[in-house]
């Protein structure tokens, strides 16, 4: 983790961190719940086998490495930033690491080793030129979206990468993926959520982060170091990309193709939208964003399962991206007029 | 204040955006500004091929079969196309060969629509125009390249698959771009053809992942639970058939539900081996950049196809119909686990 963990020892500091603490679970990550509840419910009720095993575990490994650099999004859209260079980053981290597998046949810890450094240095280019750079995050990470899409494409070399070694099906759909019949990459993903729900919630440095998004100007006069709590951000979200890299090489073919990655950027903003992270920052939860990456799997299997057409899963996601930051923008709405 | 960082915002983008297809262009232009259109007697005929998206193995094998063409038969081959699947930026590319003044322009349009005014620009300079891979019907091309018929095709396709399910059985395709009209043709075949020459198999769903490996693959999982007697999965483009044999194989159906589908051999390999893939259908990529290359040739020299042409040892007997200027590469090729390691795309 390249986040620092500046501890909160001072009883007086501890006594205001307790006043100002939001609920442990918000009102939107309920009402979620309840919307993954009733269309799991309803999909078991009218598919033959939604809710079998063969089903949900297939499912979390989709989710996994969404919700898993979903965490790192939540943490940059709290800031107010955003990053949508995370699609090109993907792919350039999993055709580094596929090219490594297959020509080097690197062991596991080193492939994933490789994989999270790729993505770290990715990030803190990001993360440099937006703090310090002082440009918005959504012109510099489209422009470096681009530059690392071109390095992939070097990389790939006009070819696919093929017959990938299954050094990573420890993290994959099938049976060397699974412990107890839970998905490996999905239990990683549940811990990171956890200890990422913690630091935002007790650390000083996590909400630190709520309150640059809420006025970097305030925080900045408040004493805090704004600059590296936002590249400490990128960093984090560069690091999980390259992680979740890994999921994804685990979860293709055995050949990888330059599709690798494209258009998941807008798949983990719409995860973290859906959950209830404010766009405008200031405001957010990991576990939103978990839950959203649920709720966007679940329609996409569904409507498959339930043989419908498949760009109704397009219009649901929409509807479910409307809801959510229009309720969120009528709250902030509501919070200026009163 | 931030929807004016915003619009700021948007604005940039498309100014970056702008710079970037002006700095291709440009460099096109730069390429190419030695030939001009001064192309005397003593410098070879130039013929210019623009793929649907160049980078992947597909468009990439049709280069280098162009590449040996170029070399047996003394031409010059121009390639060159966008990064994306994408038809403006195919479009620039077009224009780009169109002022390069090249003898022979083929294209295989992302949108045939759009492309027949560029190909209408291109003869009105005197450039020999065709398609290949895909067709601009409604355009003035002279002669489309064609891979394969659609019937052949789709007929291969069933045959492939139904050798696997025993004749009969549920299957379901997984298809990529539900406007990608070659697809759809293929698949309008399958459906004829499974209905009146396999009574007892049945189509249950045809579903759409893009051109997405990921999306193919969890798509055809989810197929499976819905249907749970579900024996057969066609994957319908080189990006959904290893998806839907990873599916199986993850599942551990391996040899219970059994797959087909439109895939290059390099990627279908390992899942050819393992079985969870019986058969993959495609055609000879290097022959059809080869052909596409010759055929740019004999039109630049303004020769007239033939009912039967001997293009190659490898392509003595190319079919052409003059009625609707189709030049026919050949039956469809199936690659088992018995050929694939024959080829290297």
């Amino acid at each position: 983790m390249s986040v620092d963990e500046r501890g909160v020892s001072a009883p007086a500091v501890r006594a205001t961190a307790r006043r100002i603490l939001p609920p442990p679970v918000t009102g939107q990550e309920l009402v979620l719940v309840g919307v993954i509840v009733v269309l799991w419910v309803l999909l078991g009720l009218f598919t033959p086998a939604f809710l079998s095993a063969g089903s949900i575990r297939p499912l979390l490994v989709s989710v996994a490495p969404i919700a898993l650099i979903g965490v790192g999004m939540t943490f940059i859209i709290i800031t107010a930033g955003i990053d949508v260079s995370v699609g090109g980053a993907i792919m350039l981290c999993a055709v580094v690491t596929a090219k490594s597998l297959v020509d080097f046949d690197l062991a596991l810890p080193l492939a994933i080793a490789l994989s999270i450094g790729l993505g770290l240095l990715l990030g803190l280019l990001n993360g440099v030129l937006i703090a310090y750079g002082r440009v918005h995050a959504i012109i510099i990470t489209f422009g470096t979206a681009n530059i690392f899409q071109f390095l992939a494409l070097r990389v790939f070399g006009s070819s696919t990468v093929n017959g990938i070694p299954g050094t990573f099906d420890v993290f994959g759909r099938g049976e060397a993926g699974r412990t107890f019949g839970v998905p490996h990459s999905f239990l990683i993903t549940i811990v990171i959520v956890a200890v990422a729900w913690w630091y935002l919630r007790h650390t000083s440095g996590g909400r630190n982060l709520f309150a640059i998004g809420g006025n970097a100007q305030a925080a900045r006069l408040a004493g805090i170091a704004v600059q590296p709590r936002i590249l400490a951000a990128y960093a984090l979200t560069g690091a999980l990309v390259g992680l979740a890299a890994c999921f994804f090489i685990a979860a293709g073919t055995s050949t990888l193709d330059q599709a690798v990655g494209s258009g998941r950027e807008l798949a983990v903003i719409a995860a973290v939208v859906i959950g209830g992270t404010s766009i405008l920052g200031g405001r957010g939860s990991v576990i939103g964003t978990l839950l959203g990456a649920i709720l966007v799997q679940t329609v996409t299997s569904g409507v498959t399962q339930l043989g419908w057409p498949s760009q109704l899963a397009n219009l649901f996601v929409g509807v479910f991206i409307i809801i959510a930051v229009g309720t969120d923008l009528l709250r902030q709405r509501a919070r200026k007029a009163s | 204040m931030i929807p004016a960082r915003k619009a700021l915002a948007a604005g940039a983008i498309a100014l970056v955006a702008a710079m970037t297809i002006a700095g291709c262009t440009s460099r096109n232009d730069d390429s190419g500004g030695g030939g001009g259109s001064t192309s005397g007697s003593d410098e070879p005929i130039r013929v210019a091929f623009v793929p649907k998206l160049q980078g992947i193995p597909y468009f990439e094998a049709m280069n280098s079969g162009g590449q040996q063409a170029a070399d047996d038969l003394g031409i010059e081959w121009l390639y060159q196309g966008p990064t994306t699947a994408d038809a403006a930026a195919q479009a620039d590319i077009v224009r780009s060969f169109i002022q390069q003044d090249v003898d022979a322009l083929i294209v295989a349009p992302n949108d045939p629509d759009s492309m027949a005014p560029l190909l209408q620009e291109a003869a009105d300079k005197g450039i020999q125009v065709a398609t290949s891979d895909t067709d601009a019907p409604d355009s003035v091309r002279q002669v489309f390249v064609n891979q394969a018929s659609v019937q052949g095709i789709g007929e291969a396709l069933t045959d492939s698959l139904m050798t696997a399910m025993g004749g009969s059985g549920k299957y379901a395709i997984v298809s990529c771009g539900e406007t990608a009209a070659n697809l759809n043709a293929w698949i309008d075949v399958q459906k004829e053809y499974t209905a009146s020459e396999y009574p007892d198999a049945e189509i249950v769903d045809i579903v759409y992942a893009g051109e997405d490996q990921a999306a193919a693959t969890s798509m055809a999982t989810d197929l499976m639970n819905a249907n749970p007697d579900l024996t057969g999965l066609v994957g319908e483009c080189t990006s959904s058939a290893p998806g839907v044999a990873q599916a199986v194989k993850d599942a551990g159906k391996t040899g219970s539900v059994f797959t087909v589908g439109l895939g290059t051999p390099m990627s279908m390999a390992p899942y050819l081996e393992d079985g969870s893939s019986s058969a993959s259908i495609l055609w000879d990529v290097q022959n059809l950049g080869y052909l596409t290359a010759w055929a740019g040739l004999q039109l630049a020299e303004g020769n007239e196809f033939e009912a039967t042409n001997d293009v190659s040892a490898d392509l003595p007997a190319v079919e052409y119909d003059a009625d609707t200027q189709v030049l026919l590469l050949g039956p469809p090729l199936e690659i088992t686990k018995d050929n694939v390691a024959e080829f290297d795309y």
